[in-house]
């Protein structure tokens, strides 16, 4: 058996795709995620957030004060226009001559006593996602909505706590139980998982494809089969080269994982990251390796019966590819709204493991659920290998 | 030597497979299941080479494969000396050395790797491995490229690496299905070289070939299997005996006829 683990470990070290999938990727994947969130957190909203925006605002001397508060806005920068009509307007707009048009109706008036509601309308390109003009525009409405609710409630002799005691009879003070710690694994948890678990997958499938179906289609396998080794040897050595290569991969994965989030995090002072890598100590990375050790041997197992079963190495991969895409169905059901870790969803195969690490992240893992957890995964790769190694005992599989 | 007494193996059909015209009307096809060997027998003595012929998909490869344990036959019995190689295949893989019909290398490991490897898996020490390893690649005129990724080389050298790595474990018996297939003309003869060699020193040989060239120049025995059955086993010159001028494409043609028309022989 370990002969034939050497050999296959030597020869697989000597392909670039294994290399690619057991060692680069998951070396690389979190530098690119955390670089792309502290890029997009850091750069884009900067950028965003200096721009200016022209404007024009149409019967300004009806709210002259409002006027004022956009005039002083750093954001916004004043440009005369001719137009009126909404339509002119946007045109201008698509037009790129200004970037906004506020509308105030000619006929309002900030003193007028009389409770009608004004309609004023804002004209601007809505369709970027972080709408910044539309979040300025509306906390300089509401403020100087507030001022004018104010403004008429006191010439009726309404003081401001009263007007909040009117218009919000209940205000809700919130205060969380949860340590930011909890918060941040209930955000982040199952999404860890979620780069994890696929990865060790990934880590899994080339190496098996490679031994399995790769080893048929070179026509080494026969030879091998008249060794004077058992077969069920023979397989054992082909499962631990799989298995080694994923669990390389989930080492390598939260090693990566560990140490980017580290250093992106506290080096390069991107606050989220740096929170949740606070949170997160060597005794849990330790535990969700534990774990994605028996869940790795139930990938190593499944995999490479599917690729012995193949004649040929594209054969195994059109088998494998639909897999690599139901891996994520039971990692996504760890992500639905109220989905819990308990003693019933501890035996959903992935679904567990996914639950696991969020609890673990969250520093609410339940020691007598984690060891359910992962008993549950042990005894189910071990089915696994015995019908794998059942498999391979089978000439109608081998010699398809 | 090697003594194989009526053996046959049965596949089933893939699910669904339609059967052509002609097979329809081949005898080997019975239900959902295609009978590839039905009635095959022959001995090998020491010393001797024994040319194994048959058209293609005769039955030859499948026999070839129960001999050396990667099948197991429906029924027969094969004897390699005393013992029963179906009873222990993993004795008897010790004594047997298997060339299959494709080189099947691995790529990523060198002609000396590929060989090492399964000299390892026969349970050579690293000091005989070495050794034997030396000695072969000297025999076969394997130094020049002994380090050397199978992925790099050519036709001729995998060949030269698979049957080093056949006979590293010094067999009692080699089997090489069409070892000269697609090879050049010096690869050829140092292979050809190899199994008189091999004979020389009393080494059993048992080959498959459609060259019957190497027959005449080779063989002591001559089995011809046809649709599943040994049609001709006897002596090179029996064999020859069959045609009028001792031209052995007649001779095998003759086996072929004479077989078609006993093709109905059942096991």
């Amino acid at each position: 058996m370990w002969q034939v683990y050497i050999k296959e470990l030597l020869e697989l070290s000597r392909d670039r795709k294994t290399l690619m999938f057991v060692i680069l990727l998951p070396i690389l994947i979190f530098p690119v995620i955390f670089g792309l969130i502290a890029l997009v957190a850091a750069n884009v909203t900067a950028s965003k957030q200096a721009e200016e925006h022209r404007y024009v605002i149409i019967h300004a001397e009806r709210a002259p004060a409002f006027a004022e508060k956009l005039f002083y806005h750093k954001n916004f920068k004043q440009v005369s226009t001719e137009l009126t009509e909404p339509e002119a307007l946007r045109q201008a707009v698509r037009d790129g001559k200004f970037d906004l048009a506020v509308v105030i109706p000619a006929d309002f008036d900030a003193s007028s006593p009389t409770l009608a509601q004004s309609q004023w309308t804002v004209i601007y390109n809505t369709a970027p996602v972080l709408d910044l003009v539309g979040n300025y525009l509306k906390d300089l409405v509401k403020d100087y909505s507030r001022q004018l609710q104010l403004a008429r409630l006191e010439a009726v002799g309404i003081t401001g706590d009263q007007v909040d005691a009117v218009l919000e009879p209940v205000k809700i003070n919130k205060i969380s139980s949860a340590e930011n710690r909890e918060d941040l694994g209930e955000k982040l948890g199952g999404w860890i998982a979620y780069l994890l678990v696929p990865l060790c997958f990934m880590g899994c499938s080339y190496p098996a494809i490679d031994i399995g179906a790769g080893e048929k289609e070179r026509g080494t396998l026969e030879t091998l089969l008249i060794c004077p080794i058992s077969r069920t040897n023979l397989v054992l050595g082909k499962f631990m080269t799989v298995l080694t290569t994923g669990l390389a991969t989930a080492l390598i994965t939260v090693l990566s994982f560990g140490g980017w989030g580290y250093l992106i995090g506290s080096l390069a002072g991107v606050d989220v990251i740096a929170k949740a890598m606070a949170a997160l100590g060597l005794t849990d990375l330790l535990l969700i390796l534990a774990m994605l050790i028996p869940l790795t041997m139930i990938f190593a197992s499944v995999l490479l019966s599917l690729s012995i079963y193949a004649r040929s190495f594209k054969e195994a991969q059109n088998y494998i590819g639909p897999m690599s895409i139901l891996v994520f169905v039971p990692l996504a059901l760890a992500l639905l709204p109220g989905v819990e870790l308990t003693w019933k969803t501890a035996l959903i195969p992935m679904t567990n493991i996914s639950l696991c690490i969020k609890e673990l992240v969250k520093g609410t893992i339940d020691m007598g659920i984690l060891s359910l957890v992962i008993a549950s995964t042990v005894v189910l790769a071990g089915v696994l290998i015995a019908v794998c190694v059942h498999w391979f005992q089978r000439e109608k599989v081998l010699f398809r | 030597m090697i003594e194989i007494r009526q053996l046959a193996k049965a596949f089933a059909l893939e699910k669904g497979q339609k059967l052509s015209e002609a097979e329809l009307q081949d005898v080997r096809y019975t239900g959902r299941s295609f009978c590839s060997v039905r009635d095959v027998s022959f001995s090998c003595a020491r010393g001797e080479v024994l040319g194994l012929l048959g058209p293609n998909g005769a039955g030859k490869t499948t026999t070839l494969r129960m001999l050396s344990t990667a099948l197991k036959p429906d029924a027969g019995s094969i004897l390699l000396g005393n013992e029963d190689v179906l009873k222990d295949p993993v004795l008897a893989r010790r004594k047997i050395g298997f060339l299959s019909s494709s080189t099947g290398l691995y790529g990523r490991l060198t002609a000396f790797e590929n060989v090492a490897y399964f000299a390892r898996l026969h349970g050579m020490s690293e000091l005989a491995l070495r050794q034997r390893i030396d000695e072969l690649f000297t025999m076969l005129d394997m130094h020049s490229f002994a380090s050397r990724r199978a992925e790099l080389m050519s036709s001729g050298m995998k060949q030269k690496t698979a049957i080093a790595r056949a006979v590293v474990h010094s067999p009692e018996l080699v089997v090489l299905d069409e070892p000269t297939t697609g090879l050049d003309i010096m690869t050829t003869q140092t292979v050809l070289d190899f199994i008189r060699g091999l004979k020389a020193a009393g080494t059993p040989v048992i080959f498959s070939t459609h060259h019957l060239d190497e027959v005449s120049s080779l063989c002591d025995r001559v089995v011809v299997i046809n649709q599943g059955i040994s049609a001709f086993d006897d002596s090179l010159s029996a064999f020859s005996n069959l045609s009028s001028n001792g031209d052995l494409r007649e001779a095998f043609m003759t086996v072929i006829k004479g077989e078609a028309k006993s093709c109905g022989k059942s096991i």
